[in-house]
Parts: C-alpha cells; sequence; structure tokens
C-alpha cells in the first residue's frame, strides 16, 4: 500500500486536491469537516512535497518520471519531478497550507453563506492541483489545460465576494488571462507543428536541431508563450487586471493568488524559455536582452505606482507587479546564479507576500478600514498582525537575515557574472523604492496613536497562520538550506540542457 | 510577388487564422460593451482552433480510421483535432462563466457597457455589501 502510494506520488500530489475539491459540496452541511478536510489535504500535500523534495535531493538531481497510464513518452502524457518541480511544490504546499489555517472560521464575514465559502474552498483546491498539475507536468497541451483550471479557479476566487466590483474585476481578469491562454495555445500550436512533438524534452531536442529551419515561426511561438504569460503573470504593462483583482479579492484570496498564482505561470514561462526553447536559442535570438529590459521597467513602474496608492491592498498588489520584474529580471541573466536568484526570489516572496495580504487582511477585518492613513495605530492594538507584517515588509525590502536578501544577493551576483550595470542600478533602487512605500505604514502603524477602539488581533488559527509565515520568511533567510539547494541544483540543470 | 501570392493560396488556413486572431483581438481590446468582448475572447479562440486544425491536415488525406480496402491512403494527423475537442470544452467554460458575470453585473448596474459601469462604480464603496443572489 504505502510502495504504491510512493510509487505513484506525482500524481497523488496533483489529483489529492482535485479529488477532494469535488467531494467537498457534499459536506457543506458541516463547515468544521470542510475546513478540516481542506487543512488535511493541505497537510498531505506539504508532507508529499517534502518526500519528493528529499528524493529529488537524494538522487543528486536526476528527476523521477512517471508516465501517465502506462503509454510511454513521446506518445502518452509525462510527468517530471526534478529540482525545479520539487523546489515549486514545496513552496505551493508550504505557503496554502497556512493560508488555509487563515481561511479556517474567518471566511463568513468576507464570502457570506456556509455554502458560498464551501465552494470558496472547492476553487481553493482546484486552483492547488493545477498549480502542482503545472509545475509537474511535461506535456505542452496539458500545461495549456490546466493553465487554463488555474485561470478560472483564480477568476472564481475573484469573483467570491457578492459584491458587484468582485464580479467587475472578476470579468476583466477572465478576459484577459483568457487572451493570454490563447496566446499560450497558439505559441503551442506553432512548436507542434515545427516539432512534431508535445513532449517538453522531444520538442526540444527537435527545436535544438531544426529551428533555424524556420524562424519566423520560432519567433512567433516565442513571442506568443511571452506575451501570454506575461498577461497571466502581470508583467508590465500587461499588468492592468492584478490591481483590482487582487485588492477586491477575500484575503486568503489575494494571498494565494499574489502568491502562488503568479508564480505558477512564471514556473510554467521558466519551463518553456529554457525547457522547450533552450538557453542558446534565447542568447540568440536576444530573448535575454528583452526579459532583461521587461524586468527592469517592471520593477520600477510597478514600485513607483505602488507609492501611489493610499488602499493598502492596493499597494500591496502593485508592489507583486513590481516584485515579479525581479523574476523576470532574473530569467534573462542567462547564469547560473541569476536563475538561482529568480528561483529563490520566488519562493521568498510567495511567502512574504502571502504574509502581507494577510496580515492587511486581518487589519481589514478588525479595523474596516481599507486607507492607510486611517491604519494609524494599528501595531499597538493588533501587535501579532503587525509584527508579521513587519517581518513582511523588511523581507521585501531584502535587508540581511530575511529572506529575500538571499534572493537579491544572487540577483546582484549573477547580473555582475553578466557583466551588465542595469539589473544592478534597478535591483538596488527597486529595494530603495519598496522601502519607501511599506515603511511608512509601518511607522504609522508603531509611531502614531490611534483613536480609541476595541481593535484586536484575530483569532487562534489567523495567529498561528501569521507567526508560520513570518518564520518562514526568518528561517528561510538564516539557514536558506535545502531549497536554496533545490533552487541552485534547478538553475544548474535548466542550463545544463 | 507572385512567390508570395503562391504561399498565400497554398497557406490559406492560417492566413484565415491570423486575420479570425485580429478580429477577436481588436474587438475584446476596443469594445467596452461586455458581451462583445465575450465574442472577440470565442473569435481569438476559434482563430487558434483552426491554426492547430490546418497544422494536422494533410491536402488529398482521408479521415484516419485505418481500413483494409485502401492500404495506400493517407491519413491526416488526427491529434490537432482532438486537442482542439479539449480546447473547444475550455473555451465552453470559459464563455458559460463569463455570461454568469456578465448576469451578476447587470443585475448590480442595470448595463453591460463597461465605460458606464465605471462611471456607476464610482459612487459605490466596497464595504456596503449588496446581496444580489
Amino acid at each position: 500500500m504505502t510502495a504504491s502510494i510512493i510509487a505513484n506520488l506525482p500524481v497523488f500530489v496533483v489529483i489529492a486536491p482535485l479529488f477532494v475539491g469535488f467531494i467537498l459540496p457534499t459536506f457543506s452541511r458541516r463547515m468544521r469537516l470542510v475546513e478540516g478536510l481542506v487543512i488535511l489535504v493541505e497537510a498531505l500535500g506539504l508532507v508529499g512535497a517534502g518526500y519528493l523534495a528529499f528524493i529529488v535531493l537524494a538522487q543528486k538531481g536526476v528527476p523521477i518520471l512517471y508516465s501517465l497510464g502506462g503509454w510511454p513518452a513521446p506518445w502518452g502524457i509525462e510527468l517530471v519531478a526534478g529540482s525545479l518541480e520539487a523546489f515549486f511544490l514545496l513552496v505551493i504546499a508550504g505557503v496554502s497550507l497556512p493560508v488555509a489555517l487563515f481561511a479556517k472560521g474567518n471566511l463568513t464575514q468576507e464570502v457570506g453563506s456556509a455554502e458560498r465559502v464551501t465552494r470558496f474552498y472547492v476553487l481553493y483546491l482546484l486552483l492547488g492541483g493545477a498549480l502542482v498539475g503545472m509545475a509537474l507536468t511535461n506535456d505542452l497541451f496539458n500545461v495549456y489545460v490546466l493553465v487554463e483550471v488555474a485561470t478560472l479557479s483564480c477568476c472564481g476566487l475573484v469573483s467570491a465576494r457578492n459584491h458587484p466590483r468582485a464580479a467587475e474585476a472578476a470579468f476583466s481578469y477572465l478576459i484577459l488571462a483568457t487572451l493570454g491562454s490563447a496566446l499560450v495555445m497558439g505559441g503551442i500550436g506553432f512548436i507542434y507543428m515545427v516539432t512534431g512533438h508535445l513532449n517538453m524534452g522531444f520538442a526540444a531536442r527537435e527545436l535544438s536541431r531544426i529551428w533555424q529551419d524556420y524562424p519566423h515561426v520560432v519567433w512567433m511561438a516565442i513571442s506568443f508563450i511571452l506575451v501570454g504569460f506575461g498577461v497571466k503573470s502581470a508583467l508590465f504593462p500587461l499588468h492592468v487586471w492584478l490591481p483590482d483583482a487582487h485588492s477586491t479579492a477575500p484575503s486568503p484570496a489575494s494571498a494565494i493568488l499574489s502568491g502562488l498564482a503568479v508564480k505558477g505561470y512564471l514556473i510554467c514561462l521558466l519551463k518553456f524559455l529554457y525547457g522547450v526553447f533552450g538557453h542558446p536559442l534565447l542568447r540568440e535570438l536576444a530573448i535575454d536582452r528583452i526579459l532583461t529590459l521587461a524586468g527592469a521597467v517592471a520593477i520600477i513602474a510597478g514600485s513607483i505606482l505602488a507609492l501611489t496608492q493610499e488602499e493598502l491592498k492596493r499597494r500591496l498588489a502593485y508592489s507583486t507587479v513590481a516584485q515579479v520584474g525581479y523574476i523576470i529580471l532574473g530569467l534573462g541573466l542567462l547564469n547560473t546564479k541569476g536563475l538561482t536568484g529568480a528561483l529563490f526570489y520566488l519562493a521568498s516572496h510567495a511567502v512574504i507576500k502571502a504574509t502581507l495580504f494577510l496580515a492587511a487582511g486581518a487589519m481589514l477585518a478588525a479595523t474596516g478600514r481599507k486607507n492607510l492613513r486611517e491604519l494609524a495605530g494599528v501595531g499597538r492594538k493588533m501587535p501579532i498582525t503587525m509584527a508579521a507584517f513587519t517581518i513582511a515588509s523588511l523581507g521585501l525590502i531584502g535587508l540581511p537575515l530575511f529572506s529575500g536578501f538571499i534572493g537579491k544577493w544572487y540577483l546582484l551576483l549573477g547580473s555582475l557574472e553578466a557583466g551588465r550595470i542595469l539589473p544592478v542600478t534597478v535591483i538596488i533602487a527597486g529595494s530603495v523604492l519598496c522601502a519607501a512605500y511599506l515603511l511608512p505604514i509601518i511607522r504609522g502603524a508603531y509611531f502614531e496613536t490611534a483613536p480609541e477602539n476595541d481593535w484586536r488581533d484575530p483569532g487562534l488559527p489567523q495567529k498561528i497562520a501569521l507567526l508560520l509565515l513570518a518564520a518562514a520568511v526568518v528561517i528561510l533567510g538564516v539557514i536558506p538550506g535545502p531549497l536554496l539547494e533545490l533552487a541552485k541544483r534547478a538553475a544548474a540543470e535548466l542550463l545544463a540542457l | 510577388m507572385s512567390v508570395f501570392l503562391k504561399k498565400l493560396i497554398v497557406n490559406y488556413p492560417y492566413f484565415v487564422a491570423a486575420i479570425l486572431f485580429m478580429i477577436g483581438a481588436l474587438t475584446v481590446l476596443t469594445r467596452s460593451n461586455l458581451f462583445k468582448k465575450l465574442i472577440g475572447i470565442n473569435i481569438m479562440e476559434s482563430a487558434i482552433f483552426l491554426l492547430f486544425v490546418a497544422g494536422g491536415n494533410i491536402r488529398g488525406g482521408v479521415a484516419p480510421i485505418l481500413s483494409t480496402a485502401n492500404q495506400e491512403a493517407v491519413y491526416i494527423n488526427p491529434l490537432p483535432s482532438a486537442l482542439m475537442l479539449t480546447g473547444i470544452v475550455v473555451s465552453v467554460s470559459v464563455t458559460a462563466f463569463a455570461l454568469a458575470l456578465i448576469l451578476r453585473l447587470y443585475k448590480a448596474y442595470g448595463t453591460i457597457n463597461l465605460e458606464r459601469i465605471v462611471e456607476l462604480r464610482n459612487g459605490v464603496t466596497m464595504d456596503d455589501s449588496i446581496d444580489h443572489s
């Protein structure tokens, strides 16, 4: 029994959340059972991801291959769990477990009746399963299908609040995200036409051999994929849907959308760029320069836009636009250090942004105020929430001993190694801007007096979730250990292809 | 010129797909009517479906059903068509979800024009929960 579970682990981590998600509505009258099941699935996912990571680390970079239905690779759909996949699985499980804990007993205020809360959880689990699948699958069309599942569940999560603004944000998100999926599907079509393969490994081998014969089709494929995933991962200036969607969603949904969903698309983009097109082709077509430039523009523009926002959640949402820039910038550096930095920054931003959005949600729920100026003095009334917020902010700015620092450090090393001045300046300027839009919030919260009120920290599960995430920010900064090791190996493997 | 024209005539499905795609994208990006946006998305997706199916087609090929009568038959590639079945299913679910959202927006604002909705919204704040379901 255990042996067969371990042998089929790559499938179980995808199917378990999907399966539980679909049976969840049958228990919608018993809220505690629903919440318990969700937390159980996320905990099992963390165990599974940890075990996969352990095997991958022990095997010294030999990926676990799994053929679905027993059909071998060129014909059947293949799941691959290598360093990159194990790394991202750990991030997904590590963030979605505390977020599920935070949502426990806390959603009715934002979402409504028990039935609506159950539907929220269904979408939550579907998104989790789709993200895991996106990371694991090695089949081009399977990527498209899972991306579509993730997109639809994201839109559902955005519209979970029973408010016309939520529906409006969800609609514009749905339209732009579907535009992105159509572009991605077109790009996959071009790759299939040129190579005749849907398996990423086979397509990559074929493509590296024959791409000079079809330069126009390859250009079309790359630009379709780049713009398609760019829209979905909110790369500036394709980010227009993100601030509305992420700030109107219920807080746990904002945390998961900003923390994980955007990262899932970035991982897919990474797999396409390095796993299918390969880095020699990227260098040849100067895609690396485009990526670095786009990332740099996103960092500066996103940070400045964040500075101008008055609402807490909108400021955090624009900050996500800026942080996506760092990851895209790292993807364009084309060396091991830069790629390691991009991957580690992805993980650290996932944890940090989840913490920030959950803390913001807790403040919003306790005070009922969303504007920054009205939140003065909240630090003394809600010490634990604000402590988590402060730790995460310092991590996002990139102070040493916090997780953001290691990501930025490797990005800096990578840009120095690539001999480019622009990324170095932009990374440092981005940190300064980040401090400029986050530190005033903390200053106001601690050093200004609050009006007489009964603002209080949230309940016990919420506190535990916030403390877990804040602890993760510090632990990743002090002892990055296995996660950094996985990121390094993933970067080395991607560049060795 | 004649080479270009010949290419255009031989590869006409791809050009039709490109034109359809542009029509769809233009509709999505320029129209403020929510229904028209949705239809634009559908046109765009049809363009991609056409691209895939045309890519799998072989002129003079027959449907890929093995028959003993005609041993020399050239079969078209069935895989893109099969993939597009999945694509159509996805497109239908996106359309259904978008229609549900349009319905909710219409109930809340009484219009399906995006510009009008933005005007109306500025009077509505996030805090009052309006229950329309």
